[in-house]
């Protein structure tokens, strides 16, 4: 993984907050009604492989398991709409042969507004480890 | 939603169980988008040094998103929720999500909530350090 990408900035992709896959969720977690707060997910995995796919960055994604996850909501979703989520790279350090990769995803409303901030923490590996 | 005077530091949210399996994960995978073969397919997931296909993280963090949420009454009443991923969940493993109340702060309404999930039969933490803060009415 090169250091040299952090800062690296994407390209926003649109999400829509599609019914039938927050209904999904709702299933999958026995959740009666509302959009699950893990929804956010599903938006960000729309605008993760871009990232983790940049050759700039250069990411083993066979040695990549998942360190951490937070999100922040400014205000809930709301089923049919659409959001951007515009990726970033907040920081990579590497300690003890292991990467560690911060991605910050915000997703942004159609008025500019930001609903929620992810930041996804991702671990690579080092080799023979 | 749940009530500022309906809630005390300390205190404990109700436990939620599931059985997780194999369908789920898959399930999981379509839902949101993350078809990573080390949730899908067995051999990759050997190859990658794993027994076979593993839970996602994300879906041990949506149970325990469950939790909370079963808790705070309302989905939208999450305003911030966080985990560390410890160890796998397999398919056939039954977890537990579970959580504390630390603090509850009066005057901004809002609970900030300790929170993990356990597996059955099995001294392995998925999340051990999780935390959620919920606005409350």
């Amino acid at each position: 993984m090169n250091a040299a990408a952090e800062g690296s900035t994407y390209p926003p992709v649109v999400v829509v907050v599609d019914p039938e896959r927050v209904a999904a969720f709702r299933r999958l977690f026995g959740i009666v009604d509302g959009v699950p707060p893990t929804f956010a997910t599903a938006a960000e995995f729309e605008a993760l492989p871009q990232v983790l796919g940049d050759p700039a960055l250069g990411l083993d994604f066979t040695r990549v398991v998942h360190g951490s996850q937070a999100y922040s909501y400014v205000r809930p979703f709301r089923e049919g709409e659409s959001l951007e989520a515009r990726a970033r790279i907040e920081s990579i350090r590497h300690r003890g042969g292991a990467g560690f990769l911060t991605v910050v995803i915000d997703l942004v409303d159609v008025d500019g507004e930001t609903v929620c901030v992810a930041r996804s923490q991702l671990l690579e590996r080092g080799p023979g480890a | 939603m749940r009530r500022l005077d309906e809630v005390t530091a300390g205190e404990d949210l109700p436990e939620v169980r599931r059985l997780v399996t194999k369908e789920d994960i898959a399930a999981y995978a379509e839902a949101s988008g993350d078809r990573n073969p080390l949730h899908l397919d067995d051999a990759f997931a050997r190859s990658v040094g794993f027994p076979g296909v593993i839970a996602h993280g994300m879906f041990t963090m949506g149970h325990m998103s469950a939790a909370v949420v079963e808790w705070a009454g309302d989905p939208a009443s999450v305003v911030e929720i966080s985990a560390q991923f410890r160890a796998p969940v397999l398919p056939g493993d039954t977890i537990t999500a579970g959580g504390r109340i630390r603090s509850v702060d009066s005057a901004t309404r809002v609970a900030v909530v300790d929170t993990w999930v356990v597996i059955d039969g099995r001294d392995e933490w998925p999340v051990r350090k999780g935390s959620a803060r919920v606005r409350l009415g």
